[in-house]
């Protein structure tokens, strides 16, 4: 059985009135890639520096390897073992790629060697550059490079793609594939549906301070998200209308095509006998559930492509 | 040893930044020159404009009398004037306008009255009509300066002697000029500003930008943060220090060779306003209004400690404010170090400057936070 590595139980946050951690609980076990998906202001970034100790925290328990993240004494042990990369990262300016990886590694007594871990994030080329001249996917590497320097067991890498293009997403992505393979913990915040789904072995999706939903991608999606929709293009009324007297839960969409719901693979394979018996040869399409529909469901709303929550 | 990993990559974040570099080094270099230029000399000593209107003429042959070209020369001969004289036709005023121009400058006019001769010959009072510009600076000096060529002129005319003469003497060693005094002026006033608004400026980008919140992260203590910045701006003060030395020593042959007790007096200033630097991070949020705030707490205190303005010159109430300014004693302190080589002095500024050193240092630590709330 996998040791746990983060703890947390029944975490509270207030400031003044709001709860902006209201009750949190969760577990997350060595080699999790765990994402914590959520809008803006959910409580995200305040759960993870809680957890960094960087914030102290109102009510609860929150453990990293078992130590409190609350005690001085532990707070150091903690503080060796992690790796962050903040929300928005920066560094000094003025400072190459490698001075400001080099200031990062030598906070700590057990380190990388700076210039592999730079090869590793295929950021060579870019080492006598200046901080300030890289682009935002570059700077995030160089960010991801200094939550690696100490080798630590746990990461934490508070929305690393937000502002990224599509191309140095995908890059942050694959590091963090990376990161899996070589058995480390992720925790990964985001409000990138897709990125928690690909990434995650587990998600737990937090709105307003609260959990509403904790479990493995599959699952929530399988619980949460909406039954398959199997699409038949260029449709017609009377299609629509056999269809929705046999199975239920069809309807005509403003461009011609029939959608219909299915519960499960055997109802699926009824639909296309259906299909095959009245010689309908139209293109045919299966939408299989998402995230983003399990969030939907979950949290009533969609999440901007800037972190909003839209109802 | 991680207080020094900070102090190198504080400092070369700083040496790299064109901006910090000018306002840091260059600005006070350029002050001292420029001060050091009024008030060494170069390109020739200033003089006041003066127009002189001479109404007193010898009837028989229409020149002015002998006595009032006589008083002329003596004010040309005090080399403090460049005088311009009037033509008897012309509006004194009208003409001293005309002359000067829009930017001409201060108009000030004597005109030496009809029987200026006379009246002194028979030992009669007579008068000078000096006419000033209210706005004008300068006006005390030129009616001093023209009261003593007058008293002289007077002396000289009734054959009196001379028994009291004025020795000058300077309070410093020979080999410093007026511009001397400003070496340490410039360079304490500069690190201070460094301290206040530099510090303050880069601590709030740092905060700003996430930079001191993933320092926190790791194992290093908000003491070798403070450290490290105290140390890279005790470093940044002791060269420009060294450099001002050097300015002065090459333009203005200015020979200071700063001892240990300048290097302390330096120590002991770049801790205090590292620490007011840290005590104003804790509360300002972003670098213009660090940058703001910065200029309005300095520039008063320039003023108000006698770093430009000797503090003989101004009100007795503002002597006592300039007492609890701890610019006044960095900048005392240095002087005592850098010129007089007085050993009380600098005693004094020492103990003064240490304990307002551990004071701000320790609120700066205290308010300082390494954790967000």
């Amino acid at each position: 059985m996998n040791k746990t590595t983060v703890e947390v139980d029944s975490l509270v946050k207030q400031y003044g009135t709001l709860n902006a951690v209201d009750g949190v609980s969760f577990k997350i076990n060595e080699g999790d890639v765990f994402a914590f998906l959520g809008p803006n202001g959910a409580g995200k970034t305040t759960t993870v520096e809680i957890l960094e100790c960087l914030r102290p925290l109102t009510s609860g328990t929150a453990k990293i390897f078992g130590y409190d993240v609350t005690r001085a004494e532990d707070e150091k042990e903690i503080k060796k073992r992690i790796g962050v990369l903040p929300q928005e990262y920066s560094a000094l300016d003025k400072l190459t790629v490698k001075e400001n990886i080099d200031l990062i590694a030598e906070m700590y007594e057990k380190r990388l060697d700076t210039l592999k871990t730079i090869e590793l994030l295929d950021l060579k080329d870019k080492t006598k550059d200046r901080f300030e001249n890289l682009s935002g996917g570059l700077k995030q590497r160089v960010g991801i490079v200094c939550a690696l320097i100490n080798d630590p067991q746990l990461v934490f890498l508070d929305e690393p793609t937000t502002g990224l293009d599509p191309k140095a997403r995908r890059d942050v992505w694959s590091v963090i594939q990376n990161l899996k393979k070589l058995g480390k913990t992720v925790f990964l915040t985001t409000h990138y549906m897709e990125e928690a789904q690909v990434l995650a072995n587990k998600v737990a999706i937090i709105d307003k301070g609260k959990i509403s939903a904790i479990g493995s991608p599959e699952e929530l999606i399988s619980k949460y998200g909406s039954l398959k929709v199997l699409t038949i293009k260029n449709g017609d009324k009377k299609l629509a209308e056999v269809l929705q007297k046999k199975f239920g839960q069809t309807s005509l969409s403003s461009d011609g095509d029939v959608n219909v719901k299915v519960d499960s693979v055997d109802e699926l394979w009824r639909v296309m006998a259906v299909l095959t018996e009245m010689k309908v040869g139209r293109d045919i399409e299966i939408q299989t559930p998402t995230m983003d529909d399990a969030f939907l469901k979950i949290i009533g709303g969609r999440i901007t492509e800037e972190g909003e929550l839209k109802q | 040893m991680k207080a020094y990993t900070i102090f190198k990559a504080v400092t070369k974040n700083w040496m790299r930044s064109r901006t910090g570099l000018f306002l840091s080094i260059l600005f006070p270099i350029l002050l001292l020159v420029v001060l050091g230029v009024i008030f060494s000399g170069i390109g020739g000593a200033s003089q006041y404009a003066l127009f002189v209107q001479n109404l007193d003429l010898n009837a028989a042959i229409g020149e002015p009398s002998d006595l009032s070209t006589a008083f002329v020369a003596a004010l040309n001969s005090s080399e403090a004037f460049r005088i311009t004289e009037v033509p008897l036709d012309e509006n004194a005023t009208e003409y001293a306008r005309d002359t000067l121009g829009p930017l001409g400058g201060s108009m000030r006019i004597l005109v030496i009255s009809e029987g200026f001769e006379d009246d002194l010959v028979n030992r009669a009072k007579t008068s000078l009509t000096i006419m000033l510009d209210p706005a004008d600076q300068s006006g005390t000096a030129v009616k001093s300066i023209i009261a003593s060529v007058a008293n002289a002129f007077n002396y000289q005319l009734i054959g009196a002697e001379n028994y009291i003469e004025f020795n000058e003497a300077s309070l410093i060693d020979d080999q410093f000029s007026m511009v001397a005094l400003y070496v340490p002026a410039v360079t304490a006033a500069f690190m201070m500003i460094n301290g206040v608004i530099g510090l303050t400026a880069n601590t709030t980008e740092f905060k700003r930008r996430g930079i001191i919140k993933r320092l926190s992260i790791t194992p290093l203590t908000k003491l070798d943060w403070i450290i490290g910045n105290v140390l890279s701006q005790t470093l940044l003060n002791l060269l420009l220090a060294g450099i001002m030395i050097g300015v002065g020593w090459i333009i203005f042959n200015i020979r200071i060779i700063p001892d240990l007790f300048t290097i302390i007096i330096i120590v002991l200033g770049s801790i205090m306003f590292s620490g007011i630097g840290l005590i104003l991070s804790g509360f300002i949020k972003d670098t213009e209004a660090a940058t703001a705030i910065g200029n309005a707490i300095t520039f008063p205190i320039m003023y108000l400690s006698g770093t430009f303005v000797p503090l003989e010159l101004m009100p007795s109430y503002l002597q006592t404010v300039s007492k609890v300014m701890p610019l006044t004693y960095f900048s005392e302190g240095l002087r005592a170090a850098m010129l007089y080589k007085d050993l009380e002095g600098i005693y004094t500024s020492m103990a003064i400057l240490a304990f307002l050193a551990a004071v701000f240092i320790l609120v700066g630590a205290l308010v300082t936070r390494w954790k967000a709330k």
